[in-house]
């Protein structure tokens, strides 16, 4: 704002502020989420001119190959992964500025290598001293990334460390963590990425809720029955055994996205947009969250199914799985947020593997009409108004509301008005790897997690998991196919509701 | 589909019935979306530039449209309309999202209220946008009519023939209606370009635009007013603007991909509020800047 003031000649530009010139280290550059994700946003990026104009990419990781080697890799990642097509000018400027340094930190010593990449890279290319690592790598790798990275600190230009989940593995493993970002590194430094943070649609939650005079009033106890929100998957574990064994449903999704959610449906309006604000806000509600005890949270693993018509095996037969595995591929829960707002009012959550389809979406369920002045029919009573939030796929937003049936009488029946992202805007919605990546090279935290925040997460879920370690579930409990096991649906039955209807 | 259509009515009608010809027992329904009312005043000479636009905007804006072709020097009083559904699939799925484009030729006296024509079939409750094509008339009915019933008049300074004059009579209409130039959205990579060399243009004197006229008188009146100080324009025709320099200093643009007319269009149908930097501008123009 100053600098609008200062110059004249800025007002009512409607450019967006570029990036500071920077260098982009990746660590784990040989890995599926730089091929499949970070590079296809950063070529998303630079064929939208989002990208500094002094720019420049270090690829690190283990393995062997030379630097023609890495582009050519990251040049068919990009071909096969990006949403755009492939035009070889907007490449060369990307690839232009990309290296590679081969290195296993900490034990061969490959960090001085990259530093005097990185030196280079501030001669050649202007990047300026400012750097952005990004640990797209396993946890066990950080302290030897962040320890030797930190200790090489240049004392000219501005550092930020990008760490993907997770973070750690219960509360006491993620404070653990913390602390280790937090010997080199400021927190308004350290980006966590919760991808599902950049979806617009998550971003859209808040615009529906604070754009929107209609909602604010009645988005509380007093007119919401409760909230159903879901994260279903058709998927397996696609490969991942040696990850999700350890992991779960409930480290996978219910530590980070399901528990982002809760907090953005939850959360009170921020006084701004600004990243301290808002998460401000979000910690509020993860600290007064709670579940009433173990018989509101149900695990599940799937068994053998189908799934759109092909027999699928059960998670115990997946490729590097044990036979007797106890790990959940299904969560469900009920939750309280202990505030005025929501007293009472429960957040049923839910996410699994192996189910139907995949689907992300946010049910508020508001309550009855109080007394309908119509004969209504026993068999089908007047079903409550859903705004139901579609978070993926088909993004949009839709309002179920009863209305007459055209003809004699008066039969009443629900319809739904739907809002569709992609019908509404026509524009490719960016993925959420552009706008992450984007927002820290611009240093806007707001879409990044808080020590905080990963914390009272991980206290919720140590609360969720510690029974677990009592007894020894009857896995498999539900096909691959179906909605998760009985015993979900017995949770809302318990309280009158069921889950909601696909 | 298209039918020729010789009232309102019959175009309400006829829209509807391309609606429920859309949801058979069979097929999906369609998803009628629109984030606004789209009318462009496309005299006969801007009728190809038009649809071409057009065909490149609706994906982008679904809305209803409304095309007005006047034809007032024909001795009919004729009002002959047509209405269609333009498709999009939505996301590789069933649903496809449809928005309704309505072609009006209004020829004889019917060309003299065509805001009568245009009000009922606005969508309520949305923005209302209006691209007129080719010089305004000022002082004419027909635009004074439809400034009345949009909340945006879109235009473009280079369809213009005598730009300085326009540029001088349009501030009265901004207290009426918000207006946008693609000619001035055109400049925007120059204007970034310039404000990079703030504060050494602070006292800048002299302004050199190798471009089209509209554009320079644009970047001359916008600098002009943003230094608060007289700035003279040193202008070179050219097709486009290949260089922007003040007091002597070369002007980067900043970095956007060339547009093409659809998106430099979409692009001002983006904008809602009055663009107080554009009218500043347009005003230093006027006879009476004031």
């Amino acid at each position: 704002m100053t600098e609008v003031a200062e110059n004249p000649l800025l007002a009512g530009l409607r450019m967006r502020r570029p990036p500071d010139p920077c260098a982009l280290t990746i660590f784990g550059a040989s890995g599926d989420l730089t091929q499949r994700k970070v590079m296809p946003a950063l070529y998303a990026l630079a064929f939208r001119h989002l990208l500094p104009e002094s720019f420049g990419v270090v690829g690190v990781s283990r393995t062997e190959m030379t630097v023609d080697e890495f582009r050519e890799r990251m040049r068919q990642a990009v071909i096969e992964h990006a949403r755009d097509e492939f035009r070889t000018d907007v490449w060369e400027r990307l690839a232009g500025g990309l290296h590679y340094v081969e290195g296993n930190f900490g034990i061969e010593g490959g960090e001085d290598e990259l530093v005097a990449v990185l030196n280079d890279l501030d001669e050649t290319h202007g990047t300026a001293g400012n750097r952005v690592y990004y640990l797209a790598v396993p946890p066990e790798a950080f302290d030897d990334i962040v320890t030797a990275m930190g200790r090489r600190r240049r004392a000219d230009g501005w550092t930020r460390l990008v760490v993907e989940k997770p973070f750690g593995y219960d509360l006491a493993s993620a404070q653990e963590l913390n602390a280790l970002l937090r010997t080199y590194y400021e927190e308004h430094e350290i980006f966590r990425i919760d991808h599902y943070l950049g979806k617009e649609t998550v971003q859209n939650m808040l615009v529906l809720r604070f754009a929107n005079g209609i909602f604010e009033p009645i988005w509380n106890r007093q007119f919401i029955d409760h909230v159903q929100i879901t994260v279903a998957e058709s998927l397996g574990i696609e490969g991942r055994a040696g990850f999700y064994e350890k992991a779960g449903a409930i480290r996978d999704v219910v530590q980070n996205h399901l528990l982002q959610l809760v907090a953005l449906t939850a959360m009170e309006p921020p006084i701004d947009f600004a990243a301290e604000s808002v998460r401000n806000e979000k910690v509020k509600v993860l600290k007064a969250l709670h579940t009433p005890g173990p018989k509101h949270v149900v695990r599940g693993q799937y068994g053998g199914g189908f799934i759109e018509g092909e027999e699928v095996p059960g998670y115990r037969e997946e490729e590097g799985v044990a036979a007797d595995s106890q790990t959940e591929t299904y969560v469900a829960a009920k939750l309280y947020v202990d505030n005025w707002r929501w007293a009472d009012t429960p957040f049923y959550i839910r996410t699994g593997k192996r189910l139907p389809r995949r689907e992300t979406t946010i049910a508020i369920q508001f309550k009855r009409a109080p007394h309908p002045p119509f004969e209504v029919d026993l068999e089908s009573p007047l079903r409550p108004n859903v705004l139901l939030i579609h978070i993926q796929p088909d993004e949009g937003v839709s309002l179920a509301i009863g209305a007459k049936v055209p003809g004699q009488g008066l039969s009443i029946r629900t319809v739904h008005m739907d809002f569709l992202y992609g019908g509404a805007f026509r524009v490719g919605l960016p993925e959420a790897y552009e706008r992450l990546i984007l927002d820290c090279l611009l240093g806007d935290a707001t879409l990044f997690t808080r020590a905080d925040e990963v914390e009272e997460q991980w206290a919720i879920v140590d609360a969720m998991v510690a029974p677990w370690r009592r007894d020894r579930p009857h896995f498999p409990n539900y096909a691959a196919g179906t909605w998760g096991p009985g015993a979900a649906d017995e949770l809302l039955h318990r309280d009158g509701r069921s889950w909601r209807r696909h | 589909m298209t039918v020729a259509l010789s009232s309102i009515r019959e175009i309400e009608r006829e829209l509807g019935q391309l609606r429920d010809a859309s949801t058979g027992p069979e097929a999906a329904p369609l998803l009628r979306t629109s984030v606004m009312t789209h009318i462009a005043w496309v005299p006969a000479r801007w009728a190809e530039q038009a649809r071409g636009t057009l065909s490149g905007l609706a994906e982008r804006h679904p809305s209803r449209t409304i095309l007005l072709f006047p034809c007032p020097d024909e001795a009919e009083d004729v009002l002959e309309g047509e209405v269609d559904f333009r498709c999009f699939v939505h996301g590789g799925h069933e649903k496809e999202v449809c928005s309704e484009v309505i072609a009006i030729r209004l020829c004889g006296a019917r060309a003299a209220a065509p805001a009568s024509v245009v009000t009922p079939l606005l969508v309520s409750d949305l923005p209302a946008f209006l691209r007129w094509r080719g010089p305004l008339p000022f002082g004419a009915d027909e635009l004074d009519q439809m400034v009345g019933v949009v909340d945006r008049l879109v235009v473009d300074s280079r369809e213009w023939t005598d730009v300085r004059g326009d540029l001088g009579r349009l501030p009265a209409l901004f207290d009426r209606v918000a207006v946008s130039d693609i000619s001035w959205a055109r400049t925007l990579p120059w204007r970034a370009g310039v404000a990079e060399l703030w504060p050494d243009v602070a006292e800048a004197a002299v302004i050199r635009v190798a471009g089209p006229e509209p554009e320079a008188l644009l970047l001359q009146g916008w600098l002009a007013t943003r230094l608060g100080r007289d700035v003279q324009l040193e202008h070179e025709p050219a097709g486009e603007v290949e260089l922007v320099a003040v007091d002597g200093r070369g002007a980067r643009p900043g970095r956007v991909e060339p547009k093409s007319p659809s998106d430099l269009l979409s692009d001002e149908l983006e904008v809602f509020g009055r663009d107080r930097v554009y009218e500043e501008a347009v005003r230093s123009f006027s006879p009476d800047p004031t």
